[in-house]
């Protein structure tokens, strides 16, 4: 029993968890009640959760988002037949986090009967805010729920022949805001206001086989989406222009000459289809001689969609200006993938892996695309879009054991890829356009890759991991893709039956030369971290991470009618920190602090250039450096005492503290404090 | 030829040299094990004595740690009978295979990062001690993975992240641990042990159902390349999971007409597209491309990702 509690206990503190619920500790008796066949464990924390939170109360919800109320913190039922053959079930099992009215709320059930049946059902709920000040300034908020719901049922779980089924379920919904850019390439931006409404159903069927040693799987899958999210005007004359300090900059500002409205707007885009796919596996463990697998899989997404929209207001320059733009159409998607994957042990000690994947996806789509300008109709066209994707990957890794004392692995992956893009467009009604409009344009990418690693145990309870990989590929898609990369991973731990102790190093480096300058990033982590404990009264985890990225890339844009070459360099240095202690007072009460620390200091300004950010505006390059490093701290510490009132009741209050510190403005900085005290119940 | 089949069949026999005789039967084990026994009805394991029809080999206590009439006629030992805490990493993961081989889901354990590591089977599974019946974790499964992702704890605790610690998601829902089937995006080979949704896209596709498409107009980075292009998927100091602080440096990285990056046809055919020159990014209101390029996942009406 006491190494169970140890146990527990290394595990409580690893993570730092929101201060509630209260984890680990526990009430009532660990054996349960006997009931008729059953045998019933329960529990319950019921408690109230406060919060108050200073500054940005914005940024409090997009982080954080605990509120004031009464929750169900957590609950937890079992009920397990004593000799496994109970009448509807053996096993049921549920578990809940959050219910009341948490941002964050979840349950999770399990019921089985031995051989005949076994039902899981996952439900979450998590509510998003986020007002990304500083992606957009303020126009793409956010305060969205987003509800999951998966069940799956398995027919004769432990027989030769089984079947599938399961149900998913995935809404969203909420109110938004996004913008558009009216009425001309000068035009400004305007915020509209959406009512997001998606919402995802997946069924499933499918069954498993087992004949000659070989498991064939079949699953057949249909996922049904669709949106429905229209977007009106937020207010009229609410034209701004958007400012790098996260404010709109009002009309009559200069450069403005406030005569770019928008009085009138609505879009409609409904957005519906279907993605039906197939998925068969068939796979073997031979012994131990071999391991076999191959996999096939066809999603076959289609959407048909009908844009709507009506716009009114006026140019740049001051001129009336209506709009209506009509589009309808379909895009499709079919991607199909193959896999085939063996395993050979020729020895005890040699392992060898040989894997092939093949991927086809090809995305196209086709629409009629209709605008009125002031009552005058521009020729409609059709534009017509293939983006393909045909990847081949074939990998061998190679693995040679020496006793439990050391071994080594090695491997050669290559990758050949072609990407076909065609992006085309004809009037309607006209004949197609002569090329090079709907030539296809392909690009071949070939990447190779070797990896070598070690690991080692020269004494008991040290394991050290070493292993590298190098990489070298042409044509890459973009500048920051995979090209010549380098990654070297190495891993030290030390366990003993109280303590463990534990280093970490990776480095990732990737150049990607482009004619302007070398894209290059370099990312380096460090990390280490120990826990002890000694008894079943005390146990303590600390760990340190250090994050290291630094990117080089070439930026090439207009400024003032000039065009710019820029060698954008970005540093971010963060540091994480973590710190649990947990402790026991005469086994009647468990007292838990943390601490959570994670900082960035960027490249060691706290401010870019000396500036405040947005205030280098000297020359058309000191937004670009501002933004080059972004100094900000955010904190967490946190208490939690537990106290046993009676054998089967705990009392529980917690108090956890957030900072958010942005050290290059503090627009977005807030400070909160939550905490709860319940009762945790068990019978 | 001889030989080899000879030594295939000897494998093969291999299993069938402990004769019925040597089980025991579970009954026998409480004697000296009666901790153990007491809760173990709560086991998923138990399933294998409720059924009544296992042969002795895959029945109860001695479906895991072997025949059991050495070992009490030694009067216990860890020598008489298979202790996993004497196994090797490889033992232990053929011991738990030999029934645990039966799900699509582990049909890649063998070759998995996770194996090549020596992590196995009971490096995350408590069998006698976990606090959870439900796939006999050892701990929390958060606390497992973080326990060696020393830098993915990290992630998870900086301000924008995955609410993987508020218990909302799971490591296991973008991930395999017993190892997964080669990835579909970037080069098809990493990142590893990413599960897929689906039946083969990017695990992100599983939630964010409204980034699947497919569009008319494909953003051609995301479906390329994957989603980590512009996001960090495990938690970011910065809004929305980006890998910059604001989206004047995210895009114009790629998009600086450099090289022969993209495939964007005749139109633009060096390098990914930069701003055009009407693009007068002196103008503060040309620095927030989202502003704009809102639709900048996909779209079905704006080339450029308008509407």
């Amino acid at each position: 029993m006491k190494k169970i509690i140890i146990l527990l206990i290394s595990g409580i503190v690893y993570a730092q968890p929101p201060v509630a619920p209260t984890t680990g500790e526990q009430v009532g008796d660990p054996r349960g009640e006997n009931t008729g066949e059953y045998n019933i464990r329960n529990s319950f924390e019921l408690g109230y959760r406060f919060a108050t939170a200073g500054g940005d109360f914005d940024m409090y919800r997009s982080t954080v988002n605990y509120t004031d109320g009464i929750r169900l913190l957590s609950s937890s039922l079992s009920i397990q037949s004593r000799d496994g053959h109970g009448r509807w079930f053996d096993s049921l099992q549920l578990n809940t986090q959050g219910l009341g009215n948490d941002p964050y709320e979840s349950a999770t059930l399990r019921v089985e009967k031995n051989r005949l049946y076994r039902y899981d059902m996952i439900w979450r709920l998590n509510d998003y805010y986020n007002p990304s000040l500083t992606i957009a300034n303020g126009e793409h908020f956010k305060s969205t729920s987003r509800i999951w719901q998966d069940h799956d049922l398995t027919l004769f779980p432990q027989s030769n022949l089984k079947f599938f089924l399961g149900y998913s379920r995935n809404e969203e919904n909420g109110p938004a805001l996004t913008t558009i850019q009216l009425f001309d390439f000068r035009g400004d931006t305007f915020p509209l206001f959406a009512d997001v409404r998606r919402q995802q159903n997946e069924y499933r069927v499918g069954g498993e086989i087992n004949f000659l040693g070989f498991r064939l799987n079949v699953l057949r899958g249909w996922e049904d989406f669709k949106e429905d999210t229209p977007t009106d005007i937020l207010a009229s004359t609410a034209a701004f222009r958007i400012g790098i300090d996260g404010n709109a900059v009002p009309l009559g500002e200069p450069g403005d000459n406030g005569l770019n409205t928008l009085n009138a707007y609505h879009s409609s885009q409904p957005y519906h289809g279907t993605s039906p796919y197939w998925r068969v596996g068939l796979f073997r463990e031979g012994k131990r001689f071999y391991a076999v697998n191959a996999r096939f899989t066809y999603v076959a997404g289609s959407r048909n969609f009908i844009d709507n929209e009506v716009s009114g207001g006026s140019t740049t320059s001051g001129a009336p200006a209506t709009r209506q733009i009509l589009v309808f159409g379909d895009a499709r998607r079919p991607a199909a993938n193959g896999n085939l994957n063996v395993t050979l042990f020729p020895a005890s000690f040699f392992t060898i892996t040989n894997q092939t994947t093949v991927n086809n996806i090809r995305m196209q789509g086709n629409a009629l695309f209709s605008e009125i300008d002031n009552g005058v109709a521009i020729t409609p066209f059709i534009p017509f879009t293939l983006l393909g994707i045909r990847t081949i990957a074939n990998g061998t890794d190679a693995e040679l054991r020496y006793k439990k004392r050391f071994s080594v692995h090695t491997g050669y992956h290559y990758s050949d890829r072609r990407i076909q893009v065609i992006d085309g467009q004809q009037n309607a009604g006209l004949p197609a356009p002569a090329p090079p409009n709907n030539i296809p344009i392909t690009q071949f990418n070939h990447q190779h890759a070797g990896t070598l690693g070690v690991r080692i145990r020269p004494v008991a309870g040290l394991t050290i991991l070493a292993d590298g990989e190098i990489g070298r590929a042409d044509a890459p898609y973009t500048p920051i893709s995979d090209r010549n990369y380098t990654v070297f991973r190495a891993r030290a731990e030390y366990k003993r039956k109280t303590w463990r102790a534990s280093v970490y190093e990776k480095t990732d480096y990737n150049t990607n030369s482009v004619s302007l300058t070398s894209y290059a990033s370099r990312s380096r982590n460090f990390g280490a971290d120990a826990s002890w404990t000694p008894n079943d009264w005390f146990a303590i985890d600390a760990g340190y991470t250090k994050l290291h990225l630094n990117t080089l890339g070439g930026l090439d844009f207009f400024a003032a009618g000039q065009a710019t070459q820029f060698n954008s360099l970005y540093i971010s240095n963060i540091h994480t920190a973590s710190l649990g202690a947990r402790f026991s007072i005469a086994k009647k009460a468990d007292v838990f602090v943390g601490y959570s620390h994670s900082q960035d200091v960027g490249d060691g300004r706290s401010t870019a250039d000396g500036l405040p950010l947005g205030a280098g505006t000297a020359t058309v390059l000191d937004p670009f450096r501002a933004v080059q490093t972004f100094p900000l701290k955010f904190v967490s510490p946190e208490a939690r005492l537990s106290v046993r009132i009676h054998r089967q009741l705990r009392w529980n209050v917690g108090y956890q503290y957030y900072g958010y510190n942005e050290q290059f403005t503090n627009f977005q900085d807030f400070h909160a404090h939550t905490g709860y005290s319940s009762l945790l119940w068990s019978f | 030829m001889y030989l080899l089949r000879a030594v295939l069949l000897a494998g093969l026999l291999a299993p069938a040299a402990a004769v019925a005789a040597d089980y025991v039967g579970s009954n026998v084990c409480k004697t000296c094990h009666p901790d153990v026994w007491a809760n173990f009805y709560r086991n998923p394991h138990f399933k294998s004595v409720a059924s009544g029809k296992e042969a002795p080999e895959n029945t109860g206590c001695e479906s895991c740690h072997g025949p059991g009439k050495a070992h009490v006629e030694a009067r216990g030992g860890k020598a008489t009978i298979i202790a996993f805490s004497q196994l090797s990493a490889e033992k232990t993961l053929d011991a738990c295979l030999r029934c645990h081989s039966q799900t699509m889901s582990r049909a890649n354990i063998r070759r998995s990062t996770h194996t090549q590591q020596d992590v196995v089977c009971s490096t995350c599974h408590s069998i006698h001690k976990s606090p959870a019946p439900k796939f006999l974790l050892a701990k929390a499964q958060t606390d497992l993975c973080y326990g060696c992702h020393s830098s993915v704890r990290a992630q998870f605790s900086m301000p924008f992240k995955h609410r993987v610690n508020e218990g909302t998601v799971q490591c296991t829902d973008c991930h395999n641990p017993h190892g997964a089937f080669d990835p579909t995006w970037r080069a098809a080979t990493r990142p590893r042990m990413v599960e897929q949704s689906q039946a083969n896209e990017e695990a992100c596709l599983k939630c964010h159902i409204d980034k699947r498409g497919p569009f008319v107009y494909e953003h051609g980075s995301v479906r390329v390349e994957g989603c980590e292009t512009c996001h960090s998927p495990h938690g970011s100091m910065n809004a929305r999971l980006l890998r910059r602080p604001v989206t004047l440096t995210l895009c114009l990285e790629c998009h600086n007409g450099q090289g022969t990056f993209g495939s964007f046809g005749p139109k633009f055919n060096s390098g990914v597209q930069k701003p055009p020159s009407d693009h007068n990014l002196a103008d503060p209101r040309y620095r927030n491309c989202t502003s704009c390029h809102v639709r900048i996942h996909g779209s079905n009406t704006s080339e450029f990702f308008f509407r």
